[in-house]
C-alpha cells in the first residue's frame, strides 16, 4: 500500500469512530451535535498521557476513552430531560464550550529542553510516541482497524442482546418502554457514556496519527458530518455509519474528477438519496430484508427437504 | 458606569441582528417542526449575489440590498424544494442531514464564484458616530436597530393582521387541523420558506453593511447565531426570538469588553446551555412538539 | 453488561500487546516558506530543515510533504509528494496541489538518518501564503 491510500484509510478507520458514537446515540433517539467534544477531550487526553507523562499508548488511550465516558455521563444527567433539537443544541453548546477551553488552555513542560503540551489556540504539537517507538504508519492503520473491528464486534453483539432492544426501543417510544418497566434515564446516560468512550478512542487514536491537535479540528463541522455519516449509510446496523464514511472520505477522496466541484455533487446528491431513503441506504427495512432472506433460506431446507442430497 | 451603558447600547444593536434571524428560524422552525441547517447559508448566497453585483457592475446600496434579499430567497426555495418538501412525515432527521448536504453544497457554489476568502461590501453609512452626552452610537447601528425593529412590527401585523398570517398561524397550532379547515399547507409552507429567506435577507444585509465585508463563514455563523438566539428566547415565539437575540447581544457585547472574544463566546454558549438545562422552553417559548426525532 | 465489560478488556488486551521500542531520537525543525505557482491552487514551497537541537541543517534525507486541513479533519487529504534536494544544504523543494484556500496544516515527513514529522501551519491564499497565527474569532467574521 502506498502512503496515501494508508493515510486515508487510516482516516476512515478513525472518522467512524465518531460516527459511530453519533450512531448510538440516534439509535436510543438522541440527536447530538457535540460528539465532537468527547473526541477532542480522547485526543487531548491521549496525548498528553504519552507525550508529557510518558505513557504507554494502549494505557492512554484507555484514559482518554474513561475520560470520554466521565465527561459524556456528566453531560448526560443535565440534559437527560430535553428532547430532539433542544438535546441537539445543549450537545453543541457543551461542544463549543469543550473547544474553547481547549483555546484557552495552556499546559506545558519542559522535555529535553522543548515546551511539549497544549498550548491554546497553537494546539498540542508533538505527540511524538509513534516516532520514538518506530512505528510506521502501515502498522498504526491495522492499529485503528483493530480497534475498530472489536468495536464494531460488540456493536454486532448489541444489536443482538438484550441492551440493543432496549436502546432501540427507546429510540422508537421513550414513554413506551417506561411503561415496559425499562429504567430509560438510566440506560440512557449509559448509552451517552459508551458513545463519549468510543469517540474518545477515536480522538485519541487521531492524535497519535496527525502528531499534532488543535482546538478548531473539534468544531461543529466534524459533529454534523458524523451525525450525517449514520443518516447516508444507514442506521439499520453499525455498518450504516461506515458505510457514510467510506462514501464521504474515500469515494470522493479517490475521485479527483471533481476537484473544485466536490462539495456541489455530494452535496446534491445526499440530498437526492435521502428523499428516497430517508433512513439511509442500509436502513432497518432492508437490513431485516437480509436477515429474513438468510433464515428462509436456511428454514426453507428443513422443512421442505430441498436442497443439496 | 458609563461603560456598562455604553456597552448595553452596543449590545442591544447587535443583539438585534441576532434577532432578526433567530424570526427567520423562528418562522421556519414553527411551520415544518423541523430544523433548517441552511438557514445561514441560504442568506450567505444572498450577500454572494450583492457582492458580485457591488464588486463587478458598481450598484448602489439599494441594489445591493435587494439582490440579496432576492438571492436568499431564491436559494431559500430550492432548500424548501430539495430539503423538505419530498420528505415525507416523520422523516425530519433526514430533512436536517439533507439540509446540512445542501450547506455545503452552497458554500462551495459561493467559493467558486468569489474564490477569495474575504470581499468587501458596501459600507451602510459613512461618518462619525453620533455623540449623546458622553455615549457614543454609530449611524449604521441605529440603521441596523431600527430596521430590526420595523421588520419585527411587520411581521407581526403580517401574521395577525392577514389571512396569510391567519393560515400560518393554523399550521404553527396544529398543521393537521389546518389541512382540515382548507389550509393549503404545502403552499403556505413554501411562502414561509420564502417570507424567512426575506427576513434573513435583510438581516444579513444590515450585518454585512455594518462589518463591511464577507466570508463563506457567514453562512454558518449566521446559523449558529440565530440558532442560539432561537433557544434562548423560546422555540415558536416571535417577541421571544428577538428578545432572545437581544439578550445574545447584550451578553455577547459585556463579556467582550470584560474577558475578550473567545470569553465572549464561552459565556454566549454557557448562557445557552444554562438555559436549556434550567428553561428548555426558553424565555418566552412553550415546549412544541419538534419533529426531529423519527417518531414525533 | 458483560458483554461490554470484556470488550473493554479485549480491547485493553490488544493494546497491550502492541510493541513497543522506545529510543531517543533527533528532533527537526523546518522553516517553509511557499508561493504561488503560476496555477490556481499550486504552490511551490522551499522547506529547510535543520536539527531542532544543535541548528545544523539536515541534509541526505527522503522528505514528503502531505497536508491536510485542520478545520475538516480526515476530510481533505492532499496525496504526499516526494520532496527533491536543493543545492543548499537542508534545503528542499516540492510542489503542493491543495483542494482549496485556507488555513493547511503541511506535514513534512522525514525518513532516513532521521525519522521525523514537522508540522507547519500555512495560510494559502490566491496571492500569497502566510503563516497562521490562528486567530480566535475566526467565525465572528
Amino acid at each position: 500500500m502506498d502512503d496515501y491510500l494508508v493515510s486515508v484509510v487510516s482516516n476512515i478507520g478513525i472518522i467512524s469512530f465518531v460516527a459511530l458514537s453519533a450512531y448510538l446515540l440516534l439509535l436510543t433517539g438522541e440527536i447530538s451535535f457535540g460528539q465532537q467534544a468527547f473526541f477532542a477531550i480522547g485526543a487531548y487526553a491521549a496525548g498528553i498521557a504519552t507525550a508529557m507523562w510518558g505513557w504507554p499508548l494502549p494505557l492512554a488511550i484507555a484514559w482518554g476513552a474513561a475520560a470520554g465516558a466521565a465527561c459524556a455521563v456528566t453531560l448526560g444527567i443535565p440534559t437527560l430531560r430535553l428532547r430532539g433539537l433542544q438535546f441537539a443544541i445543549a450537545t453543541l453548546a457543551f461542544a463549543e464550550m469543550v473547544r474553547i477551553l481547549f483555546e484557552l488552555w495552556r499546559y506545558q513542560i519542559d522535555i529535553d529542553g522543548e515546551p511539549v503540551g497544549p498550548n491554546g489556540t497553537d494546539g498540542f504539537r508533538n505527540i511524538r510516541y509513534v516516532f520514538d517507538h518506530n512505528i510506521e504508519a502501515f502498522d498504526f492503520m491495522m492499529l485503528i482497524y483493530a480497534v475498530l473491528a472489536v468495536t464494531l464486534g460488540s456493536f454486532m453483539l448489541l444489536e443482538r442482546s438484550r441492551l440493543g432492544v432496549i436502546f432501540r426501543m427507546i429510540g422508537e417510544d421513550a414513554t413506551l418502554a417506561s411503561l415496559q418497566g425499562i429504567a430509560v434515564a438510566r440506560y440512557k446516560v449509559f448509552a451517552a457514556g459508551i458513545a463519549g468512550a468510543l469517540a474518545a478512542v477515536g480522538g485519541g487514536l487521531y492524535a497519535h496519527l496527525t502528531t499534532y491537535v488543535e482546538p478548531r479540528t473539534f468544531d461543529v463541522m466534524l459533529g454534523v458530518h458524523s451525525l450525517a455519516y449514520g443518516l447516508i449509510g444507514g442506521l439499520g446496523t453499525a455498518l450504516g455509519p461506515l458505510l457514510g464514511v467510506v462514501i464521504d472520505v474515500g469515494l470522493l477522496e479517490s475521485v479527483r474528477l471533481f476537484a473544485g466541484y466536490r462539495m456541489i455533487i455530494f452535496g446534491g446528491l445526499v440530498a437526492l438519496l435521502l428523499i428516497v431513503r430517508p433512513r439511509g441506504l442500509l436502513d432497518e427495512r432492508l437490513v431485516h430484508g437480509i436477515g429474513r432472506l438468510f433464515r428462509n433460506a436456511k428454514s426453507g431446507t428443513t422443512r421442505t427437504g430441498r436442497g443439496p442430497p | 458606569m458609563i461603560d456598562f451603558i455604553q456597552n448595553t447600547i452596543d449590545g442591544v444593536m447587535i443583539g438585534a441582528s441576532y434577532g432578526l434571524l433567530a424570526l427567520g428560524f423562528t418562522v421556519i422552525f414553527g411551520v415544518m417542526r423541523r430544523l433548517n441547517l441552511s438557514y445561514g447559508p441560504t442568506i450567505m448566497i444572498g450577500a454572494y449575489f450583492g457582492t458580485v453585483l457591488y464588486l463587478h457592475f458598481g450598484a448602489g446600496l439599494l441594489a445591493v440590498a435587494a439582490a440579496v434579499v432576492v438571492g436568499a430567497v431564491i436559494s431559500g426555495i430550492y432548500v424548501e424544494r430539495l430539503c423538505f418538501a419530498p420528505m415525507k412525515a416523520g422523516a425530519g432527521i433526514a430533512s436536517m442531514v439533507s439540509s446540512f448536504a445542501i450547506w455545503m453544497q452552497l458554500e462551495q457554489a459561493a467559493v467558486l464564484v468569489l474564490p477569495r476568502h474575504t470581499y468587501p461590501f458596501p459600507p451602510l453609512v459613512t461618518g462619525p458616530a453620533l455623540e449623546i452626552g458622553p455615549l457614543l452610537v454609530r449611524p449604521d447601528h441605529l440603521i441596523m436597530l431600527t430596521g430590526a425593529l420595523l421588520l419585527a412590527a411587520v411581521v407581526q401585523l403580517a401574521l395577525y393582521r392577514t389571512r396569510f398570517g391567519l393560515g400560518l398561524r393554523a399550521v404553527i397550532a396544529n398543521p393537521i387541523a389546518a389541512n382540515l379547515v382548507g389550509v393549503d399547507v404545502g403552499r403556505l409552507v413554501v411562502l414561509a420558506f420564502a417570507a424567512a429567506s426575506a427576513i434573513g435577507g435583510v438581516a444579513g444585509f444590515l450585518v454585512l453593511a455594518v462589518d463591511q465585508q464577507v466570508t463563506p463563514m457567514f453562512g454558518m455563523w449566521a446559523t449558529l447565531k440565530g440558532l442560539i438566539a432561537m433557544m434562548i428566547g423560546g422555540l415558536g415565539s416571535i417577541p421571544g426570538a428577538l428578545l432572545g437575540g437581544l439578550l445574545l447581544g447584550v451578553v455577547e457585547v459585556h463579556s467582550h469588553w470584560l474577558f475578550g472574544p473567545q470569553v465572549r463566546d464561552l459565556f454566549a454558549y454557557f448562557v445557552l446551555f444554562a438555559f436549556l438545562v434550567a428553561r428548555p422552553g426558553g424565555l418566552l417559548g412553550r415546549t412544541i412538539d419538534v419533529e426531529l426525532s423519527h417518531r414525533a | 453488561m458483560r458483554t461490554i465489560v470484556c470488550t473493554l478488556v479485549a480491547i485493553a488486551a490488544l493494546l497491550a500487546g502492541y510493541p513497543q521500542a522506545a529510543h531517543g531520537q533527533v528532533r527537526a525543525k523546518a522553516a517553509v516558506t511557499c508561493v504561488s505557482a503560476g496555477q490556481v491552487l499550486e504552490y511551490d514551497c522551499t522547506i529547510k530543515l535543520a536539527n531542532a537541537r544543535s541548528g545544523e541543517p539536515l541534509s541526505g534525507l527522503t522528505v514528503s510533504v502531505g497536508a491536510d486541513m485542520p478545520s475538516m479533519p480526515g476530510m481533505h487529504n492532499v496525496r504526499r509528494v516526494k520532496a527533491t534536494e536543493q543545492a543548499e544544504k537542508g534545503a528542499y523543494h516540492v510542489r503542493l496541489e491543495l483542494e482549496m484556500h485556507g488555513d493547511w496544516a503541511v506535514h513534512i515527513d522525514l525518513r532516513g538518518a532521521v525519522r521525523d514529522r514537522v508540522v507547519a501551519m500555512l495560510r494559502f491564499e490566491e496571492a500569497e501564503v502566510t503563516d497562521v497565527k490562528p486567530s480566535p474569532s475566526r467565525r465572528g467574521h
